[in-house]
């Protein structure tokens, strides 16, 4: 057992947990944020995805003590209040979301690829989303709310 | 109705990160349970040891097939309640809950682990040693029958458990003995994993003083889960809770209960502590049911004329080593439902053989069985329409129902309600650009690709059940506020937002007023009904929840009569308002709820309920792919889905069910497979390395128009929509990639079409 | 996962000293393979030693004729690298091409290359590219650093601290993803260096990354799509499973050589 500390969506949180727990069972059981899903064993699905130190990574294939001293981002995090982030606000626009369970993923994904590629083609869309899987949209409204997000977040 | 879409109630809950999913609940003092899995597929149980587990730190119990001998439970049983050939009833094989003395599938429940800690559970079921005696093993439909395979169930013979029948065998077979014509085709739907991407999980509270269980478990619907599990667990209905919680997905693998909730509630009564379970990916690839294993042997009859005389299919449908209740009744009925087609077709015959293999038991997945169905008969028209030189569209026509004589009862005597077949196809061939396609052809060619292009039209049954009808209730609340109860489990569908919209038209009022509810265990209201399954949700528990909204507006009436001194025959209902005709004088629906008190007793509350119907949904689909013959990859360019779900109460929630069942059959085609080791039953797609699941830009231009009828069947005229797509595309796109092929002589090719079977398929084609 | 202990090294010596006083201990940079190996069960190290964190084994930078590249630098920083992109753009291509998006966020050149992964995609690039791989003790040609599946020349306790590639005249990657993991099913690097100095090396398609010296001979004389359609590759010793037959990948051989040359003849 080992104490682990890092900020979560901007405040200093932490924990004592075994080595072997993965960030995102830190997330989930000691955090009680659990809006940071887990669909899959090995790191294929994406539903875990949040921002580490700004960046879109998938958390259940880290160790929580890897993320020491982090900066993290979960889907909790991302709206300000009641207004929703430009991206989540797209995604419910667009009807990009059915059952939600690979949402959270989902968006942290969408952030991330429009971070590094703000004004997105069809096929930056498919390859920034590629670590993400769906079952119920056929992704179809998803790819256009990460449009339309691009379009809200220009302004 | 061309209103903006706004987005569904539910989002924000789930897009915020707040929604529940099972795994998100916890209970105070909860202990974490792991299930041990048997890791071969066929073998006798010398010996269970568990000592070293029960001593590892943190292990509070474990609990193995022995311990569970006096339980009392009771082997779960099947929904088929009707004979088959020669009036046989359906061989149930009796399934414990933990394997006692014989494991018959690769992730069979073997002991339960129940520790202190996740952690501590998992490295506890690794300390078990269990002495296993290897037998044979049968892992395909085909090998299960095969004289010498190895007998799964002493008492059930030649590991078929199901054999039945529907329309004319002999009339049929008369037919075909004089046919001009007859086109012959096998095929088979393969093993897929459904993988909704929540995985299973449960957790189960027992409380002694109420002598009650509480289960959270992803659900698709508490009327449909909770008997299974009262009947198998021998504790009665009442005592048990369902709880609602959001749930990540079902396409019909969470219809049903499982072993593992039957063995929590075990657990949390004898150790008197919450259990909790996750399963993991690879638990829910070999313990979810799998969907479709079937493989299908078609026929079909014709004049010269290209008119189709008689239909004849001849299924093999894997039930893996054990039955789902589902299992055996979607692989009959639905078949039974839509023998010919959507094709004037005057006699048919179908023969279900349901076998017994060493695999994960099957049932329902998206479509059960309707894709299937489609799938053989949509190819063999197309095969047909090739042997007889006659145009693919042309030969449909030749034969499609017409409009008029629907309601028409097909060859097996099921009674499709409404439909325009024609004016489908019509929509569809137009929108594709169907006629100018040989033009693409050449230019694909010219580019070193093959270009195709198919089209499938189809029918699918949608409604049934179990429970006789479908029951709802509108309650008025606190401050302008209704909740509509009713006992379902919403997982995608968008409920919350569609079912408050078909009361908001009714009484006049803003959908924000009103909240779509489950069934609230607390407080329960005793309605009946069937589970969020078959495409029949809206058809059943809409209606019943507009015939509510109408008693609500009747009640009204009386209310309104009094408070304005006029007959009811002078008062008119408009814009959640009472008004006397001709008069400015009026009430509103809410003015008079506010005057009584907003609980049980509400002299507005109503109840409705619909009792069970079926309606035929019926769609054309058309497919444009191109293959690059280097590599075998297929590339779907156009997608084009013309679909008559009935009337529509939200356009959005309609073309998002069409979007996800359609990728569903695209993955199916493309690349989706369960796949066995035919020699020992080892499952080798246990992961989504190995699985393969469409991702984003598998479908880039998929265009949905709707051309609907509305259906006689129920008050709000709507059909079902969520497993159409998936109905259409797997014939669609296959028709499509040999249509592609057939330059090279190429006249079928199985699916999963991955990029690799289609190359070997066009180098064969080439050395000929 | 097993029990473990985590160490996160404060520098590379550090790192050397623990993983020589404990040999059941594992380095980890990204940790985007070993992980999700921890995670099955499939080893059971007594500690991980993460070194993905440490600044000097980052950076990206030209040194005369080559391209340094600090072992745990990641994915994403190698494909989105302005020095990258002017000096071998085929490598920030393929680095583009590695998992997804969250694994490019964490993975790194290093960990891939200590790896070994026979479907991975940074190996195809240090192979062709006639890479050194710079270690703790040495520096190792690429030609003698690849020993087969998950195999290398790393000896107990060495660790990668840099990837020093000569800069081609030309290269170019091309990548036949598997359907379901998105690995390499076949990946081809061939790297033109001029003066006939050709190098194509294979991922994905055999047990280990391998050079395709038929196709080498053929291009340095007609470096075209052409010359490489000539050519037959046996499927023997190929990698044949569910997904694939060694056949297709034979023939996927050809055909991401044939694109790869095309992209840049």
């Amino acid at each position: 057992m080992a104490k682990v500390a890092m900020k979560v969506n901007g405040k200093q949180m932490s924990g004592d947990v075994e080595d072997r727990t993965l960030l995102v069972d830190f997330i989930r059981d000691t955090l009680a944020l659990t809006g940071t899903h887990i669909g899959c064993d090995t790191s294929q699905c994406g539903a875990c995805t949040i921002q580490l130190n700004g960046r879109a990574v998938k958390s259940c294939t880290m160790l929580a003590a890897q993320a020491e001293g982090a900066d993290i981002m979960t889907i909790e995090g991302l709206a300000q209040g009641d207004k929703l982030h430009p991206v989540q606000q797209a995604f419910t626009e667009c009807h990009a979301l059915q059952c939600g369970f690979c949402t959270p993923g989902m968006i942290m994904a969408s952030v991330g690829l429009l971070k590094d590629t703000p004004k997105p083609t069809d096929e930056e869309i498919y390859h920034g989303l590629e670590g993400n899987l769906c079952r119920c949209t056929g992704y179809i409204n998803i790819v256009k709310a990460v449009k339309r997000a691009s379009q809200l977040m220009a302004g | 109705m061309a209103e903006v879409f706004k987005g569904r109630r539910e989002d924000r809950r789930l897009m915020t990160g707040v929604g529940r999913y099972t795994a998100d609940w916890d209970l105070p003092g909860q202990l974490y349970g792991v299930f041990l899995r048997a890791d071969r597929a066929h073998a006798l149980m010398r010996s269970v040891d568990a000592t070293a587990a029960r001593k590892h730190p943190g292990v509070i119990s474990v609990i193995t097939g022995a311990d569970l001998a006096n339980a009392g439970f009771k082997f779960p049983g099947t929904m088929v309640s009707y004979p088959g050939r020669g009036g046989q009833s359906v061989k149930v094989p009796q399934r414990p809950c933990l394997a006692r003395d014989r494991v018959r599938f690769v992730g069979e429940e073997v002991a339960l682990v129940v520790a202190t800690s996740k952690l501590a559970a998992q490295d506890a079921t690794e300390l078990i040693a269990i002495d296993y005696e290897d037998l044979p093993v049968v892992a395909h439909p085909e090998d299960a029958v095969k004289a010498g395979a190895v007998q799964l169930y002493p008492d059930i013979q030649n590991n078929i458990c199901f054999d039945y029948e529907y329309g004319n065998e002999a009339a049929t077979d008369a037919v075909f003995a004089k046919a001009h014509h007859v086109t012959r085709l096998k095929i088979e739907s393969q093993r897929i994993c459904g993988n909704p991407m929540e995985p299973r999980a449960a957790l189960v509270a027992y409380d002694a003083a109420a002598d009650r269980y509480d289960v959270y478990t992803s659900n698709q619907g508490p009327t449909m889960f909770k008997p299974g599990l009262a009947y198998v667990s021998g504790v009665p209905p009442e005592k048990i809770r369902i709880m609602p919680l959001d749930v990540g997905g079902g396409f019909g693998l969470r219809s049903g209960s499982f072993p593992e909730h039957v063995v929590l509630m075990y657990a949390a009564k004898a150790l008197g502590k919450p259990i909790k379970w996750v399963g993991s990916r690879f638990e829910n690839f070999v313990t979810d049911p799998h969907g479709r294993a079937i493989v299908i042997e078609g026929e079909l009859a014709m004049d010269q004329g290209g008119k189709f005389l008689a239909i004849r299919t001849n299924w093999l449908a894997d039930q893996g080593a054990y039955l789902t209740a589902a299992g055996p009744l979607i692989n009959t009925a639905n078949g039974m439902l839509t023998l010919s087609g959507v094709y004037n077709i005057p006699v048919g015959y179908g023969r279900h053989r349901l076998m017994l293999t060493n695999t994960t038991p099957t049932g329902p997945y998206r479509g059960a069985g309707r894709p299937d169905m489609a799938y053989i008969c949509e190819r063999l028209v197309d095969q047909a329409a090739l042997e007889m030189k006659i145009d693919r569209a042309e030969i449909r026509r030749r034969n499609f129902i017409p409009k008029a004589a629907f309601p028409f009862k097909n060859a097996a005597g099921a009674v499709y309600d409404s439909g325009d077949i024609e004016a489908l196809i019509n929509h569809a061939l137009e929108a594709s650009n169907w006629s100018s396609f040989e033009a693409r052809r050449k230019q694909s060619s010219a580019n070193g690709k093959y270009r195709g292009i198919g089209c499938a039209t189809f029918i699918e049954p949608a409604g049934g059940g179990a429970a006789p009808k479908d029951q709802a209730a509108v309650r008025f609340e606190e401050g302008d506020k209704i909740a509509l109860i009713a006992p379902i489990t919403p997982h995608g569908q968008g409920h919350e937002t569609a079912f408050p919209e078909i009361v908001a038209r009714v009484l006049g009022v803003p959908p924000e007023s009103i909240t779509l509810r489950g069934l609230d265990p607390h407080h329960s209201i005793p309605l009946m009904g069937n589970g969020v399954v078959g495409s029949r949700t809206a058809m059943h528990y809409g209606s019943a929840l507009k015939l509510a909204a109408g008693e609500v507006v009747k009640k009204g009436l009386e209310l309104a009569s009094r408070k304005l001194e006029a007959a009811p025959d002078d008062i008119e209902f408009k814009n959640g308002r009472y008004t006397i005709k001709g008069t400015g004088r009026s009430v509103g629906l809410f003015d008079l709820a506010r005057e009584h008190r907003p609980d049980a007793s509400h002299p507005l509350n109503a109840n409705g309920e619909w009792t069970l119907s079926r309606s035929f949904p019926s769609g054309a689909h058309v497919a444009e792919v191109e293959i690059d013959p280097a590599t075998g990859m297929v590339d779907i360019i156009q997608y084009t889905a013309v679909d008559d779900c009935g009337d529509i109460i939200n356009h959005t929630l309609v073309e998002g069910q069409l979007h996800g069942s359609v990728l569903q059959g695209v993955g199916q085609v493309l690349g989706e497979i369960g796949y066995y080791d035919r020699s020992n039953g080892q499952f080798l797609t246990g992961t989504f390395m190995d699985y393969y699941m469409p991702r984003a830009g598998l479908v880039r231009n998929l265009q949905g128009h709707e051309l609907n009828v509305r259906s006689p069947t129920n008050p709000l005229g709507v059909k079902g929509v969520g497993e159409a797509g998936t109905t259409g595309s797997l014939p669609t796109v296959v028709n499509a990639i040999v249509d592609a092929l057939k330059p090279l002589g190429i006249q079928h090719i199985d699916m999963p079409c991955t990029p690799a079977r289609v190359w070997e398929a066009i180098q064969a084609a080439q050395k000929h | 996962m097993y029990n473990l202990t985590y160490k996160r090294a404060k520098s590379i010596d550090e790192a050397k000293q623990f993983i020589g006083a404990n040999p059941d201990a594992k380095l980890m940079s990204g940790g985007m393979t070993l992980l999700p190996t921890l995670k099955q069960r499939l080893a059971q190290p007594s500690h991980v030693v993460d070194i993905g964190g440490l600044a000097e084994l980052r950076g990206i930078e030209v040194k005369g004729d080559r391209l340094i590249v600090g072992a745990a630098t990641r994915h994403f920083d190698v494909a989105s690298s302005a020095v990258v992109k002017k000096a071998i753009p085929a490598l920030a291509y393929l680095a583009n091409l590695i998992g997804d998006q969250q694994v490019r966020n964490m993975g790194t050149m290093g960990g891939s290359v200590a790896n070994n992964d026979p479907a991975a995609d940074y190996p195809s690039a240090v192979l062709a590219l006639n890479a050194s791989v710079v270690t703790t003790k040495r520096e190792i040609a690429a030609d003698s650093y690849f020993k087969g599946v998950f195999e290398t020349a790393l000896e107990a306790g060495e660790i990668i601290t840099k990837i020093s590639f000569p800069l081609p005249k030309r290269a170019a990657y091309a990548k036949f993803a598997h359907p379901a993991s998105g690995y390499a099913m076949t990946g081809v690097f061939v790297a033109d260096f001029g003066g006939g100095n050709i190098r194509v090396a294979v991922t994905g398609a055999g047990p280990g990354v391998f050079r395709w010296k038929e196709a080498e001979a053929a291009l340095a004389k007609n470096f075209s799509k052409q010359a490489v359609s000539g050519l037959a590759v046996k499927a023997d010793g190929l990698n044949a499973d569910i997904h694939a037959p060694a056949e297709y990948r034979a023939n996927l051989v050809k055909v991401m050589c044939e694109r790869a040359v095309q992209s840049i003849a």
